[in-house]
C-alpha cells in the first residue's frame, strides 16, 4: 500500500482516490485459519469485506454417509480439531438419541471431563493465536504450553492428543485408570498457572487493550439474526449456553458460572473465554470428585460391542461382535437433531436414518460457519488493523467451518 | 439406497391431532399449507408447503409466542427414488423460549426451487449457498446464490445420492496439467 | 444444580491495569523473567521445566493409552495370531487394511497370506484393534513411518509382526477393559 490516507486528509488534499482491493489470505501469517477475505479499502478503512471459505472442505457428510455409524467418529475429530472430544460427544449423543438409549453415569461424567478439557484447549488456542497475531509472541507460547497440559489429559484418556476417537455409541473406547485423577490435578494446576501469566501479560498491556477494546462490535440482535452462538453471543450479553439452558449429560448436577459480557467487543469476547477456561477447570474437578464407580459401556448388544473378554470365550458374544462390526448398529427409521455446546457455539448433528447401519444423512451444524458469516458486518466501517483481532475472536476453525 | 422408507410413517396417525401447542397453533395459522406435523424423540417437525414457507417463517419469527429468532441450520436431504425427491430442512431456535422447531419442505426433482428465507433471517445467506452448492437446491430471491465450498467450474452437486463418492473432477487453476496452465509452464 | 450467569469484570480490569504503560512493562518483564529463571534453575538442577523435547535424541513419555501404528501380534512360535477373519478390514473407515486369507495344516488353520496396511492412509484411529476378536492387531507405540517413496509406506506382514512380549504394555492396557 502507498502512504496512509485517512478520509480527512484525502478531502484536505483533494486527491481523487480509488478504493483499493486487497486479498487477505487464504494463508496469511496474521490469520489462523484458512480463509480468504476480499477487502475493499479506502485508505485504511474497510468499505466492504467479503469472506470466502471452503479451502478445507473434505466432504465430511459424504464420507459419513458412505460408512457405518461408528466409523464416523474419527471424522468428527477432524471437524473442530482443537476441541475434538466435544465433536465426539455431540455425535455420540445424536446417535444415542436416535437409538433412544442412555449411557451409564460414569460414562456421562467422563464425557463431561473430556468435553471440558477440550474446551480449555480450544479457548487457549484461540486466545494464544490472537495474542500472537497482535504481536505478543511470549503470551502465545505460554498459552500453547498450557494447551499442551490440557491435551495431556485427553492423551491419558484416549491415547491421542488431537485425533481422539474416544467416545463410542453407548460408551467410551476405554475407561480411565486409577491414576487419572492425580494426573488431571497436576495438569490443571499447570494450566491455571500458565493461564494466569498469560492473562497478566496481556490484560495489563495498553497496546493489546487498545486493539481489542471497542472493535468488532455488532449488536446482539444482529448476532442472533446471523445465527451466531457461543462466546461471541455471550460476550454481547445473551446468556445462551446449552449447558445451562438445555443441559445434556450431567451438566444439571454441576456448579458453574456462565460468563457474559456487555458491549460485545473483542475485549469482552476475550474475557468471556478467559473465564470459561476457569469454569471448565472447575467442572473437570467436580466431575472427578463425583465420578461414580461402575461400567462405562452400555450393556446393550444392539449398540455397543460386547466386552472383549467374553468375545474370546463365548459364541454368542463372538457372533454379536461380528454382526456389530460388519453391519453396524441399526437404528429405527427417523431423524434427530442433537446439539452440544462446542468451543465456538452450538455444535449440532442432524441424523436421518433409513433403518440401515449407515446414516442416510449426517449433517454437522458447525458454529464456525455461522460465526464466520457475521465477520463482514463486524469489520465493515472499521480499520484494516481491526480485522485481525475480530477474526481471531471469531475463532474460525477451518475444519469445522468447511467440513 | 433405493428402498428408502417414508420418514413420517409412524407419525402419520398422530399428525391429525398434534399434541404440542406450537404445532397446533402453526396448523391453525397456516391451515392447509401445513402438510403434516410430528414429533420424534422430542424433536418437533412441521412439513410445510413451499408456497407458504415465507409466511410461516415470518410468523414464527415475529409472533411473540414463538420468537424463533435464531436460524440454526439449513440443509437438504436427497431421498433418491422417492417422490418428492428432496426435502429442505430448517432448524429454528428461540433464544427467549429455548424452544426448537424443525421445518421441512418437500421438493420435486424437476422443480428444485424454493423461496429464500434471507429476508427473514439474514444468517440464511451462507447456509442456503451451501445447500445450493452441495444439493443444487435453487433459492429464489437469494441475494448472491453461488457456490461456497466448491469452485464455479465444478460439475454436479456432490451430496446428491446419485453423485458417486469416488468421482474425480479435473484439476483447474495454475496447478492443473492441461490447458492454459501448461502453456504458461512451457513459456517459463 | 447452580448455574450462575456472571458479568465479566471490565471496570476492575481497567483499574488494575492503570493508565501507565510503565506498569505494564514492569509486569511483563517480571513474568517473563520469572519463567526464564525457573527454566534456568530447572536446567541447573537437572529437572527440566521446559516443554520442548529434544526429539529424536529424546522421546516424549507416552501414556499407556497411546495409540501408535497398528501392528500384528507375533506369538512365541513365530507365527501371527491373526486368523484372517477380516473384521479389521471391515471396520477400517479409510480401507487401509487388505488381507488375503489362506489355510494351513496347523492347529489354527486360517492365517493371512497377505496382510498389508497402507500406513500413508492409516489414521491410527484404533477401530481395527477394537474390532479384532483375537487380540491379533493392536496399536503399538511406534509412530515413525517416514519413507522415500509412496510404495514404502505400504507395510506388509513381515514389517508388521511384533513379538508379543514387546507389546506387553499395550496388551495389559487393553485387557483392563475386557470385563465390564
Amino acid at each position: 500500500m502507498a502512504e496512509q490516507q485517512t478520509e480527512e486528509n484525502v478531502h484536505e488534499l483533494d486527491i481523487d482516490v480509488e478504493p483499493l482491493d486487497m486479498k487477505l489470505g487464504p494463508s496469511h501469517p496474521a490469520t489462523h485459519g484458512t480463509v480468504r477475505m476480499n477487502l475493499r479499502l479506502d485508505g485504511e478503512t474497510v468499505l466492504n469485506a467479503e469472506v470466502e471459505v471452503g479451502y478445507l472442505h473434505r466432504g465430511f457428510e459424504k464420507e459419513c454417509e458412505s460408512g457405518l455409524y461408528y466409523q464416523a467418529f474419527p471424522y468428527t475429530d477432524r471437524l473442530n480439531y482443537v476441541s475434538p472430544m466435544i465433536n465426539n460427544v455431540g455425535y455420540a449423543l445424536a446417535c444415542e438419541k436416535l437409538f433412544d438409549v442412555e449411557v451409564p453415569e460414569r460414562c456421562q461424567y467422563l464425557r463431561v471431563v473430556a468435553s471440558e478439557a477440550s474446551r480449555i484447549a480450544d479457548h487457549l488456542t484461540c486466545m494464544g493465536a490472537c495474542a500472537l497475531e497482535l504481536g505478543a509472541f511470549t503470551a502465545f507460547l505460554y498459552a500453547v504450553e498450557a494447551r499442551e497440559s490440557a491435551w495431556d489429559i485427553l492423551d491419558a484418556m484416549c491415547g491421542a492428543r488431537v485425533t481422539c476417537n474416544y467416545v463410542r455409541i453407548g460408551g467410551l473406547s476405554s475407561d480411565v485408570g486409577p491414576e487419572f485423577a492425580a494426573l488431571v490435578d497436576e495438569k490443571l494446576a499447570d494450566v491455571a498457572r500458565l493461564h494466569k501469566d498469560f492473562e497478566d501479560l496481556l490484560l495489563a498491556n495498553p497496546i493489546f487493550r487498545d486493539r481489542m477494546e471497542g472493535t468488532g462490535v455488532l449488536p446482539k440482535e444482529d448476532l442472533i439474526a446471523f445465527g451466531v452462538t457461543g462466546p461471541l453471543l455471550r460476550a454481547a450479553g445473551v446468556p445462551l449456553d446449552l449447558r445451562r439452558v438445555s443441559p445434556y449429560l450431567v451438566y444439571d448436577r454441576l456448579d458453574f458460572d456462565v460468563p457474559v459480557g456487555e458491549s460485545g467487543d473483542n475485549m469482552d469476547r476475550f474475557l468471556v473465554r478467559c473465564e470459561e477456561i476457569r469454569q471448565s477447570a472447575r467442572l473437570v474437578k467436580q466431575c472427578l470428585a463425583d465420578l461414580p464407580e461402575g461400567p462405562v459401556d452400555l450393556d446393550d448388544p444392539r449398540v455397543r460391542l460386547p466386552a472383549k473378554g467374553e468375545v474370546f470365550g463365548r459364541m454368542e458374544q463372538l457372533i454379536s461382535q461380528f454382526k456389530l462390526v460388519t453391519e453396524g448398529p441399526r437404528p429405527p427409521v427417523g431423524e434427530v437433531y442433537q446439539a452440544v455446546e462446542g468451543g465456538n457455539g452450538e455444535l449440532g448433528f442432524y441424523l436421518v436414518s433409513d433403518g440401515t447401519g449407515k446414516p442416510y444423512k449426517c449433517r454437522a451444524r458447525s458454529p464456525s460457519f455461522s460465526n464466520t458469516q457475521a465477520m463482514s458486518p463486524m469489520v465493515e466501517g472499521g480499520m484494516l488493523a481491526d480485522v485481525i483481532p475480530t477474526f481471531d475472536m471469531i475463532n474460525m476453525i477451518g475444519g469445522e467451518c468447511d467440513r | 439406497m433405493s428402498d428408502v422408507e417414508e420418514p413420517t410413517v409412524e407419525s402419520g396417525a398422530e399428525s391429525e391431532t398434534p399434541e404440542d401447542p406450537l404445532l397446533r397453533r402453526l396448523r391453525e395459522k397456516l391451515g392447509e399449507a401445513v402438510v403434516s406435523t410430528h414429533e420424534f424423540r422430542g424433536d418437533r417437525t412441521a412439513i410445510l408447503d413451499r408456497g407458504s414457507l415465507l409466511e410461516a417463517c415470518t410468523w414464527l419469527r415475529d409472533d411473540p409466542e414463538n420468537a424463533f429468532d435464531l436460524l440454526m441450520d439449513v440443509t437438504a436431504v436427497d431421498y433418491l427414488g422417492r417422490k418428492p425427491r428432496f426435502e429442505v430442512v430448517y432448524h429454528l431456535y428461540s433464544v427467549e423460549k429455548n424452544a426448537r422447531l424443525r421445518i421441512k419442505v418437500p421438493l420435486e426433482e424437476d422443480d428444485v426451487k424454493i423461496p429464500s428465507v434471507v429476508p427473514v433471517w439474514i444468517g440464511a445467506n451462507w447456509l442456503e449457498r451451501e445447500t445450493w452448492d452441495l444439493y443444487g437446491i435453487e433459492f429464489e430471491g437469494h441475494p448472491e446464490l453461488k457456490r461456497i465450498y466448491l469452485y464455479e467450474e465444478f460439475e454436479g452437486h456432490p451430496l446428491r445420492k446419485d453423485y458417486p463418492k469416488e468421482q474425480r473432477q479435473p484439476l483447474i487453476g495454475p496447478g492443473a496439467r492441461n490447458g492454459a496452465a501448461t502453456d504458461a509452464e512451457s513459456a517459463e | 444444580m447452580a448455574v450462575r450467569v456472571v458479568k465479566v469484570d471490565r471496570e476492575g480490569l481497567a483499574k488494575a491495569a492503570g493508565p501507565l504503560s510503565a506498569r505494564a512493562i514492569a509486569t511483563g518483564l517480571s513474568i517473563t523473567a520469572r519463567h526464564f529463571f525457573r527454566n534456568l534453575w530447572g536446567w541447573i538442577v537437572g529437572k527440566p521445566t521446559i516443554a520442548t523435547v529434544m526429539y529424536p535424541e529424546e522421546d516424549v513419555v507416552k501414556p499407556p493409552a497411546f495409540r501408535g501404528m497398528p501392528v500384528l501380534v507375533e506369538m512365541d512360535n513365530g507365527k501371527e495370531r491373526c486368523v484372517a477373519c477380516g473384521l479389521c478390514e471391515w471396520a477400517c473407515p479409510v480401507d487401509c487394511i487388505s488381507i488375503t486369507p489362506d489355510e494351513t495344516e496347523d492347529a489354527i488353520e486360517r492365517y493371512p497370506q497377505v496382510f498389508d496396511i497402507d500406513m500413508g492412509r492409516c489414521m491410527y484411529c484404533g477401530l481395527c484393534e477394537e474390532a479384532c476378536p483375537e487380540e491379533a492387531i493392536v496399536m503399538s507405540d511406534r509412530v515413525e513411518i517416514a519413507a522415500f517413496s509412496r510404495a514404502a509406506t505400504l507395510w506388509h506382514k513381515d514389517d508388521l509382526l511384533v513379538p508379543v512380549d514387546r507389546l506387553a504394555r499395550r496388551l495389559e492396557y487393553v485387557r483392563r477393559g475386557y470385563e465390564r
